[in-house]
């Protein structure tokens, strides 16, 4: 199984050696520096792993696709979408890979909800008035039961890679895998992932944007 | 009638503005459906200086009390609709740039592998 590990990564300098370094062992590593303004290229290239540049930025939607057509062309059976921040675990990699391996799925999703009494120090105003309804909302429009929306750890077999494609080059490509995934009938899966919060994220307005990005989506087909 | 001067302003500018439209047609810049559009657009420009009492006829036939208050009404809805447009319009080259984007980075990425490779 060869397995890869695409990094997004935007002006991300502070943490991207240190999550590089950890996620290492577990795959190949594709950075995709998505026109960075500070040195997070200079910096990739210098931990010996495979960096692709986006001359411009275009999000992080746009740099996942071009992460995944790379890791398509050099023949990937299955790829994990990690982020640069250091939000996520190296060692949460493999439990993302072994549905795939096994068989099982062809989409897992990492999620914080899906065991609780792994607390995930989640900040009590993003839990309530943030994630739960969107994750209800999702649930509703997309027909699907997940436990969470996108914290953006998610693993992808081959088979995924071939038919999903991210249109969404900003923050609603998580809804959009979704979508394919429904449209394309592929079983996906979920697993206890920990996510490690320092900063906020998105809040509230991120949210109303990735509404108005999906719906323009939708449109302008 | 004390609109005089301005009609006459007016219908000068609608006979410059024909007259580049033809001008346009003649040399192929302008689609056959188009100039007929824009043709319309400004007659009616014209219609409606000379004969104000069309816009209270129609904007009678909608409900509207006055006739500007009915131009006003159309001028929103087509401006709105032009800013509908310009959204989907801008929507789609950015992803035509992040299409070029992604092309650049995936064709230098393969380079660079060659050049290991070799």
């Amino acid at each position: 199984m060869k397995l890869f590990i695409v990094i997004p990564c935007y002006n991300e300098v502070r943490r991207l050696a240190a999550v590089i370094q950890e996620v290492k062992s577990f795959g190949e590593v594709v950075v995709v520096d998505d026109g960075s303004r500070d040195n997070s290229y200079q910096v990739a290239q210098s931990q010996g792993v495979k960096v692709l540049r986006h001359l411009v930025n275009r999000g992080q939607g746009a740099a996942l696709q071009t992460g995944n057509n790379y890791a398509l062309s050099r023949r990937a059976d299955l790829v994990v979408h990690f982020d640069a921040d250091g939000q996520h675990q190296a060692e949460d990699i493999p439990k993302l890979a072994s549905p795939i391996t096994a068989g099982q799925a062809d989409v897992v999703f990492g999620s914080r909800f899906l065991n609780v009494r792994d607390n995930n120090q989640l900040p009590f105003f993003k839990e309530w008035l943030i994630l739960k309804p969107a994750i209800f909302f999702q649930n509703l429009l997309y027909g699907v039961k997940l436990t969470d929306a996108h914290n953006g750890l998610r693993a992808m077999s081959r088979k995924a890679l071939e038919q999903i494609v991210i249109t969404q080059d900003g923050m609603a490509h998580p809804s959009e895998i979704i979508d394919q995934l429904i449209i394309h009938n592929l079983p996906y899966l979920e697993v206890p992932v920990t996510i490690r919060y320092d900063e906020f994220g998105q809040g509230l307005l991120g949210g109303l944007k990735i509404i108005r990005d999906l719906i323009f989506g939708k449109i302008n087909k | 009638m004390i609109y005089l001067p301005l009609q006459i302003i007016v219908s000068l500018f609608v006979i410059f503005v024909v007259f580049r439209l033809t001008k346009k047609f003649k040399d192929n810049i302008l689609k056959t459906s188009e100039f007929v559009g824009w043709l319309v657009i400004w007659l009616i420009v014209l219609v409606v200086f000379w004969i104000p009492q069309t816009t209270s006829y129609l904007a009678a036939i909608f409900g509207i009390g006055r006739g500007v208050d009915l131009a006003i009404y159309v001028a929103v809805l087509i401006i709105f609709y032009l800013i509908f447009r310009l959204y989907l319009k801008i929507d789609k080259q950015q992803k035509e740039i992040t299409k070029i984007v992604r092309h650049l980075a995936l064709k230098e990425g393969e380079k660079e592998d060659q050049v290991e490779n070799d």
